[in-house]
């Protein structure tokens, strides 16, 4: 099913390997081990029984029937903040982390905006025995406090990023800068589809597995494929794992939210595919927030795992070719429908997650009498303070 | 001084007026100059480069605004000048544009810490026309195939990159990495410089004794930072006194 990425790692013109020398070797390693582990049995065996009995998988496919009668819409919700640890994250950190055993690596390093991936790669570090050290900007530091702490105390060293921004784009550069250095004995465990080949083809691949459960659940349930699919897009994973089993169907729109922030000049939103063009960043030829000078521009969103100035290659590949609609939901929106989902099925959801749901919520018209399914990536706990600050509680 | 040598300095860094100053007197003791254009993403930089960079930036001096200084330095002296960049500032401009500046400043080669020569080519076509050289690099994680390949290919000069890391990195030179080293020599046609590490008269010489040359950056801009031009006429008297 899967032709892309390209060998040299392209997904049409996007993608590549725009990393340091040092690096390039490591890579093309990686990808060698990733193609041995996927065929290896035992392995397979491990992930699988890891994901059930460890993570939780299957995670349930939920029908909001509270909120769907107040709407007028069929909505469904792939019950993601279900696995443990509380995001789709663990999907990929545990095939990640098994990934890097298989190679001999005795240390894990990552990148986190949200915490969510920061806490998963942790927690797989502590499982299976590794050392952890996660980059982390000290302004998401602040804002996702309760994550800083979880990561702690699973063992994970977490070294704050001041440089940039303070946010995910910084704790990228600080996580590549520590992989050059050590790229001998530590695999970088990336936290979404983004980086150079073959990051954004393993974590797809490792979180396709949503996309699987939910088509096939939809058909026990409902029997039949959603009209809508709509997951949030920061740097992408949560939204290709969904979108790779409803890949083009005629009959299944495929729609991307990316954070519309609270107004469209620069640093007031992370909307990529709205406001960006084409560039290198991380890595990869992608869509990027850049100004006339080509510097990249601050981004913002309520939520952490949402501000990126870059995004995954496959979503810009898919955004040109059309496969799937990018849309934005704004800070109030994604609020709004955070505020929903709690109230009428008591289910709170994380901001990142809310975007999807808000603006499902807030586009009511367009989904009339539809089935939509919606990835709910995670769940809100880490977002209580910001929460109750917006909302006043 | 003794070999081919280097020093880069970050465009415009910390005043026009200063790194012009530091750059042409930089030009009386190195064979080249590596200017510096800054990017707001610099994965390949320590913390002093990428908080020069960003000083850069943020004091609101465009890509153009520190070309029209390179202009200045390049005029009058027949030393070649190379640019450090990221990928972006070429990639993003299109259409051979930051190659037509290269070109009207008069620099003569460009090195891209996160171009790999595995990704390349793009780049080669865009500055071919304009006569400006890609520069290539070899790492210790390259393989000696690798090495050959890299090297008897490289124009302008061969970056070796002497340790995993980044800018501002400790100097180490691996007895593996010394093996590497000669063995690009045998296949460069050009020198083959060591970068990342050197800091003083001592790894200068170092550097001498196993490739043909040395880049300082981050000392350089360290001392520039708290000495002034000033200071960085002793330590440049200091590494040549090294490298007789
Ligand atoms: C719950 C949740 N959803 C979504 C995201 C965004 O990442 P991606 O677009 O890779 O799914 C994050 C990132 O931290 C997250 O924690």
């Amino acid at each position: 099913m899967n032709k892309m990425p390209t060998a040299n790692g392209y997904f049409g013109i996007y993608g590549g390997k725009f990393v340091p020398e040092t690096l390039v070797n490591a890579l093309g390693e990686l990808e060698k081990a990733y193609n041995a582990f996927r065929k290896d049995r035992a392995m397979r065996i491990e992930l699988k029984s890891f994901l059930s009995h460890y993570a939780g998988r299957p995670t349930p496919l939920y029908y909001a029937a509270n909120l769907s009668h107040k709407c007028g819409i069929e909505i469904f919700l792939k019950r993601e903040d279900l696995l443990h640890t509380g995001a789709h994250k663990l999907n990929n950190t545990l095939g990640q982390g098994l990934l890097a055993r298989f190679m001999g690596k005795k240390r894990l390093i990552a990148e986190t905006g949200a915490g969510q991936h920061g806490v998963a790669t942790a927690t797989v570090a502590a499982l299976l025995g590794m050392k952890c050290t996660v980059y982390m900007g000290n302004v998401d530091m602040k804002r996702q406090a309760p994550n800083v702490a979880r990561m702690r105390l699973l063992g994970a060293e977490v070294v704050p990023v001041e440089s940039g921004s303070g946010t995910l784009k910084d704790a990228i550069n600080a996580a590549l800068r520590d992989w050059v250095k050590n790229v001998r004995h530590t695999h970088y465990c990336i936290g979404s589809v983004v980086g150079p080949h073959p990051f954004p083809m393993i974590v797809r691949n490792f979180q396709s597995i949503i996309g699987k459960e939910a088509r096939s659940q939809m058909y026990t349930q409902v029997g039949k494929n959603p009209d809508f699919v709509v997951g949030c897009v920061g740097g992408g994973s949560n939204a290709v794992g969904i979108f790779s089993a409803f890949l083009r169907l005629p009959k299944t729109k495929l729609i991307g939210v990316e954070a519309g922030g609270f107004g469209t000049k620069p640093g007031q939103h992370s909307a990529r595919f709205a406001m960006g063009r084409r560039g290198i960043l991380h890595g990869c030829i992608t869509y990027v927030l850049q100004n006339k000078d080509c510097q990249i521009l601050p981004v913002h969103s309520i939520s952490a795992g949402l501000d990126y100035p870059a995004v995954g290659p496959e979503h810009a590949f898919f955004h040109d070719e059309q496969i799937v609609e990018y849309v934005r939901c704004s800070d109030s929106e994604a609020l709004r429908g955070c505020l929903a989902l709690s109230k009428f099925e008591g289910i709170i959801p994380a901001l990142e997650s809310s975007h999807a749901v808000g603006y499902v919520l807030s586009n009511r018209k367009r989904f009339k009498g539809c089935v939509v399914l919606v990835n709910l990536s995670g769940r809100g706990d880490k977002d209580m303070d910001i929460i109750a600050r917006e909302a006043k509680l | 001084m003794k070999g081919y040598n280097g020093l880069y300095l970050m465009g415009n860094y910390p005043t026009p007026k200063v790194f012009i100053d530091a750059a042409r007197l930089g030009m009386e003791y190195f064979d080249f100059l590596e200017i510096g254009i800054p990017f707001s993403d610099p994965i390949a930089d320590g913390p002093v480069i990428e908080r020069a960079a960003m000083k850069v930036i943020a004091d609101g001096h465009r890509v153009a605004d520190i070309f029209k200084s390179i202009e200045k330095i390049s005029c009058p002296s027949s030393k070649k000048i190379y640019v450090m960049t990221y990928a972006n500032h070429i990639f993003a401009r299109g259409n051979g544009t930051f190659a037509r500046m290269m070109k009207s400043a008069g620099t003569s080669g460009i090195i891209l810490p996160d171009v790999p020569s595995a990704e390349s080519d793009r780049f080669k076509k865009e500055f071919a026309p304009f006569g400006i050289e890609l520069i290539h690099f070899i790492t210790p994680e390259n393989t000696y195939e690798q090495i050959e390949s890299i090297a008897s290919s490289a124009s302008g000069f061969l970056y070796c990159i002497s340790i995993r890391g980044i800018t501002g990195s400790r100097f180490s030179l691996e007895s593996e990495m010394r093996k590497k080293i000669a063995h690009a020599k045998k296949f460069s046609r050009v020198p083959v410089v060591l970068g990342f590490g050197i800091r003083d008269g001592v790894t200068a010489a170092i550097a001498l004794r196993v490739a043909d040359g040395f880049i300082v950056g981050t000392r350089a801009i360290e001392i520039l930072e708290t000495g002034g031009v000033g200071k960085l006429s002793q330590f440049f008297e200091e590494l040549a006194k090294h490298c007789m």
